[in-house]
């Protein structure tokens, strides 16, 4: 297999649904050269670098707290490896 | 007196995974985990491995007791709303039977699995990982029951998928597939299931799939869909952690883990042929093709993105997978072809796609449609017009490995079928690709059991030597297959929708189950 | 390479000739054809005539074909590869044809 020059996107895909909405925003806000695409019950979200959920940017929008376990409702898949996830945060990313 | 400081995630996974674990005093730890050493596999330090979820017992069943609500939720709504009629036609349930027949039994197959693993794996991260697996796949196979369930009351075919799962021959792909895994060690489970299939292939599976039931207007397997998946992304990343492990643990590991990435793929590819026509033939919407899907979801996710990472271990992409980038412009027209002539013998019905649908796989595969499918097509058709319908007058020769019948064409030629053969111990045996010879040749005492539906038919195994007599074994009802057209599904669904007037009482079941 | 396993690997084959007494599996490939999706599999007899062949297992099947013709259509025939002339009396096993062979045929 060649080895394609253009870069390794990672991504995640969140279900569609009103909750889900600041989760996207959040993720949108915090990842400047994130692309979104909206496709049939999802919305998958992916990156030339890293992607990451900031608790707090999401608990700005939803207006309540939410702890980052949460994510666990709204990811359908993704792609690329959870180098980490903790309290505050979520990062996604290849490791090599 | 102050609340006691909560826990950060880190440490209650720790508290969770180190300090609930003992060293054994009375027993030595190869008495203990008696499985984890005839692979060939060597581990060094079991602590190394670490869940990225850092899930733990309590987190755990809070969300997986939250995404079970969702659900009943919608099934509930379903019921009470005549959800049924909302569907764009009612053979886009072909795509659900075959989905509860063959996807369904799999659930349930890793849960046993994976409940084996969360006892016989040394470390205690992997042990709890494998245990909330083995949970949420018995999970999914009770939410998928229970969901399609709805169906079953007024459509054919959802009756007796448990029973046919260990029977009708198109089954015996996804059954073969399983048990060659779960009848492998700890470890090669964990890169056939763990990494090949849920890492590396699944998003193909199930990502069109919840598309595809979201545009049929299919709310709740779509939400079942999407309720699974949410657990798909844990279980994707235990077969990543899996995978990084053991090629971490030393260096004697990589040879091991890529040849088992080898044979996994291509047997998850193989397996995958029923998604392909699923996508391309069996919606009435469609999403996206087959060809689609492929290049999204597995050219440029996994070796894009994935394999360049694993090349830092020295793992290449899978044997083969050229073969299946080829096979892309073909694969989902060759598998819909072949259940056209044998839906005969099967629990789903299929038909020559319309105007519409032909239209748009020639724009979908406009180097191969037209060509080479859309003659055979008119061909049926012409059949149909002279008032026959054409299914195929015997039984097929199947691959000894993937069990499909050899419909699979010769890489570089789709006018020719593939045919490979080798000998074993004196007897010959027949594969549908270099892939599947390949996987043969490596373990031939493994495959030479294989139970082949055909040949099975022909020992006298199978109900009995008629067509009628395998049917009933099959457990087949009237409806259940054949032809779409004039079945009695198509001509129930067209008489609820005459009569669909807001007082009209609700249709009446017609399955006879 | 041998299957690695926690004791004794060996089983026999599921599909072993002796498993069908005096017959065996026989395929049979009309190259060329993409009408048919895949080559067949049948049971048949060792000594099954080339004619009981042609009449009861190639024609029915052929005959789904409505190009075909068991009159006109004429072909060239290999068993394993090997180019055959089968002559009408003669026995499937006289032809070369053993359990799981590979009769192919491609239209004149
Ligand atoms: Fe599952
Ligand atoms: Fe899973
Ligand atoms: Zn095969």
């Amino acid at each position: 297999m060649t080895q394609s020059t253009r870069a390794r996107q990672v991504g995640v895909d969140i279900q569609e649904t009103e909750e889900n909405r600041a989760v996207v925003e959040a993720i949108e806000a915090d990842n400047a050269d994130c692309a979104v695409r909206h496709m049939p019950g999802l919305v998958r979200i992916t990156s030339p670098t890293r992607i990451v959920v900031n608790r707090e940017s999401v608990e700005q929008r939803l207006g309540r707290e939410w702890e980052t376990h949460e994510f666990q409702l709204a990811i359908v898949s993704y792609f690329g490896h959870i180098a980490e996830w903790d309290d505050d945060q979520i990062l996604i990313q290849w490791d090599h | 007196m102050a609340a006691p400081r909560k826990l950060s995630m880190k440490q209650r996974y720790a508290a969770l995974t180190r300090d609930l674990d003992w060293d054994l005093s009375y027993v030595d730890e190869d008495t203990a985990y008696p499985y984890t050493s005839f692979e060939g596999i060597k581990i060094h330090d079991w602590s190394k491995w670490e869940d990225p979820f850092r899930l733990t017992i309590d987190a755990y069943m809070k969300y997986q007791a939250e995404k079970d609500k969702r659900l009943y939720a919608v099934l509930d709504s379903f019921a009470q709303g005549q959800g049924h009629l909302q569907l764009t036609d009612p053979s886009y349930l072909n795509a659900m039977k075959l989905f509860l027949q063959g996807v369904t039994p799999l659930e349930y197959q890793a849960h046993r699995n994976f409940a084996y693993l969360a006892r016989f794996l040394n470390g205690p991260g992997p042990r709890f990982a494998a245990l909330c697996q083995s949970q949420d796949e018995l999970r999914h196979a009770q939410t998928e029951i229970h969901t399609l369930s709805n169906y079953n009351k007024y459509y054919q075919g959802f009756h007796s998928w448990n029973h046919q799962h260990d029977r009708v021959w198109y089954l015996s792909v996804p059954k073969s597939y399983f048990d060659d895994a779960v009848t492998a060690g700890p470890f090669e489970f964990l890169i056939a299931i763990g990494f090949s299939f849920e890492y590396l292939l699944t998003n193909l599976l199930f990502v069109p799939f919840m598309s595809g039931a979201s545009f049929n207007g299919d709310l709740p397997t779509m939400t079942f869909g999407f309720s699974a998946q949410s657990d798909e992304s844990r279980h994707m990343t235990l077969g990543l952690e899996a995978i990084k492990f053991m090629l971490e643990q030393d260096p004697d590991n990589v040879p091991i883990v890529q040849a088992w990435i080898d044979k996994w793929f291509w047997r998850g590819y193989r397996l995958l042929a029923l998604v392909s026509q699923m996508l391309d033939y069996m919606l009435p919407r469609k999403v996206m093709s087959w060809k689609e899907a492929f290049e999204l979801y597995f050219e440029e996710q996994m070796l894009g993105g994935l394999f360049p990472d694993l090349a830092y271990y020295g793992i290449t992409p899978p044997r083969h997978v050229e073969h299946a980038i080829a096979e892309k412009e073909v694969l989902s027209h060759q598998v819909y072809w072949t259940l056209y002539q044998f839906s005969f013998a099967a629990g789903f019905t299929t038909t020559v796609p319309s105007e519409d649908a032909q239209k748009w796989l020639a724009e979908q595969y406009p180097q191969t449609f037209e060509k080479l499918y859309k003659p055979l097509w008119d061909k049926a058709s012409a059949v149909v017009d002279n008032g026959g319908r054409y299914f195929y007058q015997g039984l097929p020769q199947l691959c000894q490995v993937c069990q499909v019948p050899m419909l699979f064409t010769e890489p570089g030629d789709p006018t020719t079928i593939c045919q490979r053969h080798t000998e074993f111990e004196g007897e010959r045996y027949d594969f549908c690709s270099d892939g599947c010879q390949w996987i043969f040749e490596r373990e031939p005492e493994k495959y030479v059991q294989a139970w082949l539906p055909v040949h099975q038919i022909y020992q006298g195994n199978c109900g009995g030597p008629t067509v009628p007599d395998v049917l009933a074994w099959y457990k087949l009802q009237p409806g259940d297959n054949g032809e779409i057209a004039g079945n009695v599904e198509q001509t129930a669904w067209e008489a609820w929708h005459a009569t669909s007037s807001a007082e009209e009482q609700a249709p009446a079941p017609v399955a006879g189950n | 390479m041998a299957v690695r396993s926690i004791g004794e690997y060996k089983f026999p084959s599921r599909s072993r000739q002796e498993l069908y007494g005096d017959d065996q599996l026989v395929h049979l490939w009309w190259k060329g054809n993409l009408w048919f999706c895949a080559a067949a599999c049948f049971r048949a007899p060792k000594a099954m005539s080339w004619n009981d062949f042609v009449a009861g297992m190639v024609n029915p099947l052929f005959s789904c074909d409505p190009d075909f013709d068991a009159a006109t259509t004429t072909f060239t025939w290999t068993v394993d590869d090997k180019p055959v002339s089968p002559a009408g009396d003669e026995s499937l096993e006289a032809l070369g044809v053993g359990h799981k062979s590979l009769i192919t045929c491609v239209a004149a």
